[in-house]
C-alpha cells in the first residue's frame, strides 16, 4: 500500500466528522452507503465506494442502532473496508469480511467513550447551577472532539497499518476481553444512576406501589412477542390511566374539604 | 445539588408564546440531542442545549434560568428525531412557569415511550425501504443512490422535526392553562405517572445486567442416548424470583445512597466502574468474555 500523506489526513478528517454524524448532525450521512463513495471520492475512486457503500447498507439492514443497543459499529466498518477495497485492492466482499474486526473494536470505542462522558455531566451540572449557557456548548463540543479524535486516530492506523493493523486488534481483543466485557457492564450499569437522580425528585412514600407496578408491567409487556417493542409505550398508557384517577380522587377530596359539592357526583 | 431542592420558580408570571425563529432554532439544534451522548444520563447534556435559546427567552432572571436548566439535565432517554415533541411539551409547561416537579414527570413520561415508536417507524421501517430501493443503484455504479437516499432519510428526519415541534408546542400550550386551577393536585399526579414509567424504565433499559456465572455439573443422557453436559445458571434463579432483580436493587441502591448518603453522580459512577470491571476479572456478569482470573465456571 502506497502511502499520501494528504489521503492521511483527508481521511483522519472524514472519519472525524462521520463519527460525530452517527450520533448527531445529521445522523444520516454516516451511513455507508452515503460514506462511502465519499471515502472513495478521497481515496480516488469512487465507483468501489458506490460498490462497497451499497453492498455494506444492504447488510446492515436488521442491524439498525435501536433501543439503545450498539452494534458493530458502521463508520469504522465503512472506513476500514475502503482502504482495504481501494489500497490493499481486495475484492468487495473480502474487505468487508476484514473490516468485521475494526467495526467490533469502533463499538469497543464507542461503549469506552459513552462510559468516559458520564464524568462530564458533572461539568455539566455546575454550568447549569450557574445558570451558563456556554459551560453547556463546552461539554457537547469535548463529548464530539473526544469521539471524533479516538475514530481518526483509528482511521490513521487503519491506513498506514493496514492489514496488519487486523491482527493486533484481534490479539488485543482476545486479550483484554474482560476488560472490554467489564466496561460495557459498568456502561450499562450508569443509567441506574439517572434513575437514581429522577427518584430523589419526584418519588414520594406513597408512590412505592406506582415504582413496582411499573416495573412489573414493562417486564410482562417486554416477554411477550406481540407487545415487546411497544412494551414502553403500553406502561404509559396504563400510567395515564393511574394518573387521571389520582388526580380525579386528590381533586375531588380537595373539594370535600373545602364543603363543596362542585362536582355534582 | 442544592438548587435540585427547588420545586417552584420565583418568577410564576407566564411568559409570552415564543417566536417561531426561537422555535425553528430549537428544530435545528435539536440535531446536537447525542453529541454529548453518555451512559450516565444519556441524552441530558444535548437535551439541554437545543432548549437553550427557549429557555434563555421565558427565564429573565437567573436564578429562575438556573433552576430550569438544572432540571433539564435529568436522565433523558428518547427517539433523536421525535424529540422535538418533547421539547415543544416541555417548553409549554416552561412558559407558564408550572411546578418543576411536573415538568420533570411530563418530560420523562413523554420522552421515554416515544423511543419506541420512533425506533418503529424510522429504523425498521423507512430506512430498510430506503436501502433496499437505492442500494442497488450505488452497487450498479450510480451516484444518484447515495444522492437519493440522503434526501429521502434526511428530509423525512427534519420534516418529523419540525412538524412535531409546533404541533406539540401549540397543543401543550392550550392544554397547560386549563390545568392551573388544579396545580398541586396535577403535579401529584404527573409524578404517579412519571415514577411509573421509571419502573418500567428499569425493567426495560436494566435487562443488560446480568450474572453470567454458569457451573458445569456433570452430565445427563439426552434422548437420542448421547451424554450431554449441564450447567447450573445461576441467572436462571434469580430469574425465577423476580426477573430483573440487580437492575432494581441497582436503582434502589442509587436512590439511597443519593437521597440518604448525599452521594454524587460521579461517585457512584465510580462506584460502578469498580463493579462492572471487578466483576469482570472474576467473571460475574454475563457478555461472553475471557475473565482475567481462571475461575470454575464458564462466563456465559
Amino acid at each position: 500500500m502506497d502511502f499520501n500523506i494528504v489521503e492521511c489526513v483527508l481521511l483522519a478528517i472524514l472519519t472525524f466528522f462521520f463519527a460525530i454524524d452517527q450520533f448527531s448532525l445529521t445522523e444520516i450521512v454516516y451511513r455507508p452507503i452515503i460514506a462511502c463513495p465519499i471515502i472513495g471520492l478521497v481515496l480516488g475512486d469512487m465507483e468501489t465506494g458506490l460498490v462497497v457503500g451499497g453492498t455494506y447498507e444492504l447488510m446492515m439492514i436488521g442491524n439498525m442502532p435501536v433501543g439503545g443497543a450498539q452494534p458493530p459499529n458502521a463508520v469504522l466498518g465503512g472506513v476500514v473496508a475502503m482502504i482495504f477495497a481501494v489500497k490493499a485492492n481486495m475484492d468487495t466482499n473480502a474487505a468487508l469480511g476484514a473490516c468485521m474486526i475494526f467495526a467490533t473494536f469502533g463499538q469497543y470505542v464507542v461503549t469506552l467513550t459513552f462510559t468516559v462522558m458520564s464524568g462530564l455531566m458533572a461539568k455539566a451540572d455546575k454550568a447549569a447551577e450557574e445558570a451558563n449557557p456556554k459551560g453547556i456548548t463546552n461539554v457537547l463540543n469535548i463529548s464530539m472532539l473526544i469521539l471524533g479524535s479516538l475514530f481518526a486516530v483509528i482511521a490513521v492506523l487503519a491506513y498506514t497499518g493496514g492489514t496488519a493493523m487486523a491482527d493486533t486488534l484481534q490479539n488485543l481483543s482476545d486479550n483484554a476481553s474482560w476488560l472490554m466485557g467489564g466496561l460495557s457492564m459498568a456502561g450499562t450499569m450508569m443509567r441506574f444512576v439517572g434513575f437514581g437522580i429522577l427518584l430523589k425528585i419526584m418519588f414520594a412514600n406513597d408512590m412505592w406501589g406506582y415504582l413496582l407496578g411499573g416495573f412489573a408491567l414493562a417486564l410482562l409487556f417486554g416477554n411477550v412477542d406481540a407487545t415487546a417493542s411497544a412494551a414502553l409505550i403500553l406502561v404509559a398508557f396504563i400510567g395515564v390511566m393511574l394518573a387521571l384517577i389520582d388526580f380525579k380522587v386528590n381533586s375531588l377530596s380537595k373539594n370535600a374539604g373545602n364543603g363543596g359539592m362542585s362536582d355534582g357526583i | 445539588m442544592a438548587s435540585n431542592e427547588l420545586l417552584t420558580y420565583k418568577d410564576t408570571t407566564p411568559a409570552a408564546r415564543l417566536d417561531n425563529k426561537t422555535l425553528n432554532k430549537m428544530v435545528w439544534r435539536s440535531c446536537q440531542l447525542q453529541a454529548a451522548f453518555n451512559y450516565e444520563r444519556m441524552q441530558s447534556a444535548g437535551w439541554l442545549w437545543s432548549m437553550l435559546p427557549g429557555l434563555q427567552k421565558i427565564h429573565t432572571n437567573k436564578e429562575d434560568l438556573a433552576a430550569s436548566m438544572t432540571h433539564n439535565m435529568d436522565f433523558l432517554n428518547t427517539h433523536p428525531f421525535a424529540v422535538t415533541f418533547v421539547m415543544g411539551m416541555v417548553l409549554s409547561m416552561e412558559q407558564q412557569k408550572m411546578d418543576i416537579t411536573t415538568i420533570r414527570s411530563v418530560r420523562v413520561s413523554t420522552a421515554a415511550p416515544l423511543g419506541g415508536i420512533g425506533d418503529a417507524l424510522f429504523w425498521m421501517t423507512l430506512i430498510p425501504i430506503t436501502a433496499g430501493m437505492t442500494a442497488n443503484m450505488a452497487i450498479e455504479g450510480s451516484i444518484l443512490g447515495p444522492i437519493l437516499y440522503f434526501i429521502i432519510a434526511f428530509g423525512a428526519e427534519m420534516a418529523l422535526r419540525y412538524g412535531l415541534m409546533y404541533w406539540s408546542y401549540n397543543m401543550g400550550t392550550k392544554a397547560v392553562s386549563m390545568m392551573t386551577a388544579y396545580a398541586k393536585e396535577f403535579t401529584h399526579a404527573a409524578s404517579v405517572l412519571g415514577v411509573f414509567v421509571i419502573g418500567a424504565l428499569i425493567a426495560n433499559y436494566g435487562g443488560g445486567v446480568r450474572l453470567g456465572i454458569s457451573i458445569p455439573n456433570g452430565q445427563t443422557a439426552a434422548e437420542d442416548g448421547t451424554m450431554v453436559d449441564v450447567f447450573i445458571n445461576i441467572q436462571d434463579y434469580l430469574d425465577k424470583i423476580v426477573p430483573c432483580l440487580i437492575p432494581l436493587l441497582f436503582t434502589l441502591m442509587c436512590y439511597f445512597l443519593i437521597k440518604k448518603k448525599g452521594f454524587t453522580p460521579v461517585k457512584l459512577i465510580g462506584l460502578f466502574l469498580v463493579i462492572g470491571i471487578v466483576g469482570a476479572i472474576f467473571g460475574i456478569w454475563a457478555g461472553g468474555y475471557q475473565p482475567l482470573v481462571p475461575v470454575p465456571w464458564n462466563v456465559l
